[in-house]
């Protein structure tokens, strides 16, 4: 059997210099090709999973593994998980004043390169790339050219999300309530982007606190998330109960 | 007057140094006052009794400064003043300059000092748009010496010109003492930068002053990055209505190095406006400095001041100390100050670096995004790549520290 792309074995987590627990023993498999949404409601832990996963500081991991494609990814920094094919979808994209969006890009894209030892974009083959995926989110070239994430409005923002997944192409998409402030329209736009993402090589976890978006993201297994640990997975069904029986029917559950 | 001011070392060998250059009157006033400590307002950060405890024994002397550093730029029209002395002359139509005698003096030690040691005043009177950039290269030469040099510029009613101004020197611990006179006539425009060259063991004070007449418009900038102490202040009166002025500067410091940026704008007539945006960047134990005042006399309504100014510390043990004056006498006034000061921000790091950039490169982007509002404005090519050069290597030097 091929290694999954993301092993999650009895992880524990707490805030750096606090005692207080917030992951409490998550298990969580995930193959390669493979869509997982993780539901769950607020304060369940869910960004704070996807910030371990991406290797924020300011986190302890106290018991527990990660595994990306069978290497050990607490050991690896930010910038070294993603260019090892993690990518991060920000709940809340970060603006930046006085960065260009596009000199971001290309920083980013060829840092990635660069520790992967591949040679850097040519200009054009870049300006191309950028033009292409922005095209098919919608995104016009005049928000390009706008500092990073400035100004743009919150369905904006998740689009520039989208497109950053879509050129850097990465192995595993952790989508960090990407549904959270957009409309119908601008969620539909976004969803295509993802769905369109999707391939046998790549797998996503998607994290969100409604159904709605797996109506556009249609994942493979639904995991629902309370107090720090998963305690039902199941297929996409289990979101449908979960819309109807709401997340108070799933406490106390063990996993 | 406090006769029993018991002077320093440096203080009596200035107050001597006064005396041998022949002026009398400037050492008995500045006997009496010493150097400026912390209990002088304009000196709160800057205490420069402890700063300067010692000094250069003697006044640069002339010099061809052949083996002084410089500062060249393509295509621009160039004169230099090597300690104290004009090289070269401005050939460039509309652009006259000549030599005189200079008879500044002033209540504040430094602005005394400067004035009673300079030589020979460098007067650059301007008419008409300039097309070329002109460019002073204000070196001191040879051994650790105390350099006084002045420049006074008018410009005519209606002219229009940029002047770029570079310190340069021989890397000795040179005191120096820099005053610029800028006087812009009605509905002039200027733009002045002034970029820092200077050896890291110089001591550096400039004194700028400009008095903008009518409708007239200013835009300057100050570089401050490499002495181990150095203090820039920027004086403004606006004497006519519609005159306008955009100040901005840069401290970016580190190691033990201290400096600081003064400015007193004066809002004098009806109509006038100006804006402050100033940044300071501090690592290691490197402390900035910045004071605004802004006096907005009684018939100055409609007088529009906004001052910014912020700060970025990068290291524990770094400062950076900021205090706005404003005095205001009008009614019908606009004036803003603000100031910010912090570290790096952690959610843009770990944003950058969430997205493959390693966090070196990820802290240069954002430290060079704060910079990007002062350095914006700047529209002399020339101008923005010393600029950027030196936060590159400025940054290169403190991953390596």
């Amino acid at each position: 059997m091929t290694t999954p792309i993301l092993e999650i074995k009895n992880l524990h987590v707490k805030v750096e210099e606090e005692d207080k627990e917030i992951l409490k023993g998550v298990n969580l498999t995930l193959p390669a090709g493979e869509v997982h949404a993780i539901m769950g409601r607020n304060g369940s832990g869910k960004s704070t999973l996807s910030y371990v996963l991406a290797g924020k500081d300011g986190y302890e991991v106290t018991e527990g593994q990660i595994l990306f494609h069978g290497e050990d990814l607490l050991e690896m920094d930010a910038h070294e998980r993603a260019a090892a094919g993690l990518f991060l979808a920000f709940q809340y994209p970060i603006e930046i004043p006085g960065v260009a969006t596009m000199t971001f890009l290309k920083a980013a894209l060829n840092a990635q390169r660069k520790s992967r030892g591949e040679e850097e974009l040519k200009i054009p083959v870049f300006m191309k790339m950028v033009k292409d995926a922005a095209a098919k989110l919608e995104i016009k070239q005049e928000m390009l050219k706008r500092p990073l994430n400035v100004g743009f409005s919150g369905g904006e923002k998740k689009r520039a999300e989208i497109l950053q997944m879509a050129l850097m192409q990465p192995s595993l998409c952790v989508l960090d309530e990407t549904d959270s402030g957009l409309d119908i329209d601008a969620l539909k736009i976004v969803s295509e982007g993802v769905n369109h993402l999707r391939s046998e090589n790549r797998s996503m976890l998607v994290i969100t606190h409604y159904q709605r978006l797996l109506n556009h993201i249609v994942p493979d297994r639904v995991h629902v998330f309370s107090d720090g640990r998963i305690v039902e997975s199941g297929d996409r069904d289990l979101a449908l109960e979960l819309e109807s029986k709401g997340y108070a029917g799933f406490d106390n559950h063990a996993a | 007057m406090n006769k029993d001011i018991k002077l320093s070392g440096a203080e009596e060998q200035l107050q001597a140094l006064l005396l041998s250059h022949g002026n009398k009157e400037a050492a008995a006033q500045f006997a009496a006052n010493g150097l400026p400590t912390r209990r002088i307002e304009a000196y709160h950060y800057t205490d420069l009794k402890s700063l300067l405890r010692e000094v250069p024994s003697a006044l640069a002397v002339a010099n061809d400064g052949a083996s002084a550093k410089r500062s060249n730029f393509d295509g621009v029209a160039r004169i230099e003043i090597v300690n104290g002395q004009l090289a070269g002359d401005f050939d460039v139509e509309g652009v006259s300059v000549a030599t005189s005698g200079n008879t500044g003096t002033g209540d504040d030690s430094v602005v005394l000092l400067s004035e009673a040691l300079v030589g020979d005043v460098v007067e650059i009177k301007i008419s008409g748009e300039l097309d070329q950039v002109l460019h002073i290269d204000r070196i001191i030469d040879g051994d650790a010496a105390i350099n006084a040099d002045k420049v006074s510029v008018t410009l005519e009613d209606g002219a229009k010109a940029t002047l770029v101004e570079t310190y340069n020197g021989s890397d000795a611990a040179h005191l120096r003492l820099a005053t610029t006179e800028v006087v812009l006539g009605e509905g002039a425009e200027f733009s002045h930068f002034q970029l820092d060259g200077n050896s890291s063991a110089t001591r550096h004070f400039a004194n700028n002053r400009y008095e903008l007449n009518a409708d007239a418009q200013l835009s300057t900038f100050v570089q401050q990055s490499e002495p181990q102490v150095s203090r820039t202040t920027v004086s403004a009166s606006f004497v006519g209505g519609g005159a306008h002025a955009d100040f901005a500067g840069l401290n970016m410091l580190s190691g033990t190095q201290h400096g600081d940026i003064t400015v007193h704008l004066r809002h004098l007539v009806a109509d006038t406006t100006s804006t402050e945006v100033f940044k300071n960047i501090v690592n290691g134990r490197g402390k900035a400095v910045f004071q605004g005042k802004i006096d907005v006399a009684q018939p100055a309504q409609k007088t529009d001041a906004q001052m910014m100014c912020q700060g970025l510390i990068l290291s524990e043990r770094g400062e950076v100390l900021v205090k706005p004056e404003l005095e205001i006498f009008a009614d019908d006034v606009l004036c803003a100050h603000g100031a910010t000061c912090g570290e790096l921000d952690e959610n843009s790091m770990f944003y950058l670096m969430s997205r493959g950039i390693p966090r070196t490169e990820a802290k240069a982007m954002l430290i060079r995004a704060f910079l990007a509002e002062v350095f914006e404005p700047v529209d002399v090519e020339a101008v923005v790549h010393v600029l950027e050069a030196r936060v590159d290597s400025w940054l290169q030097e403190q991953e390596e520290a």
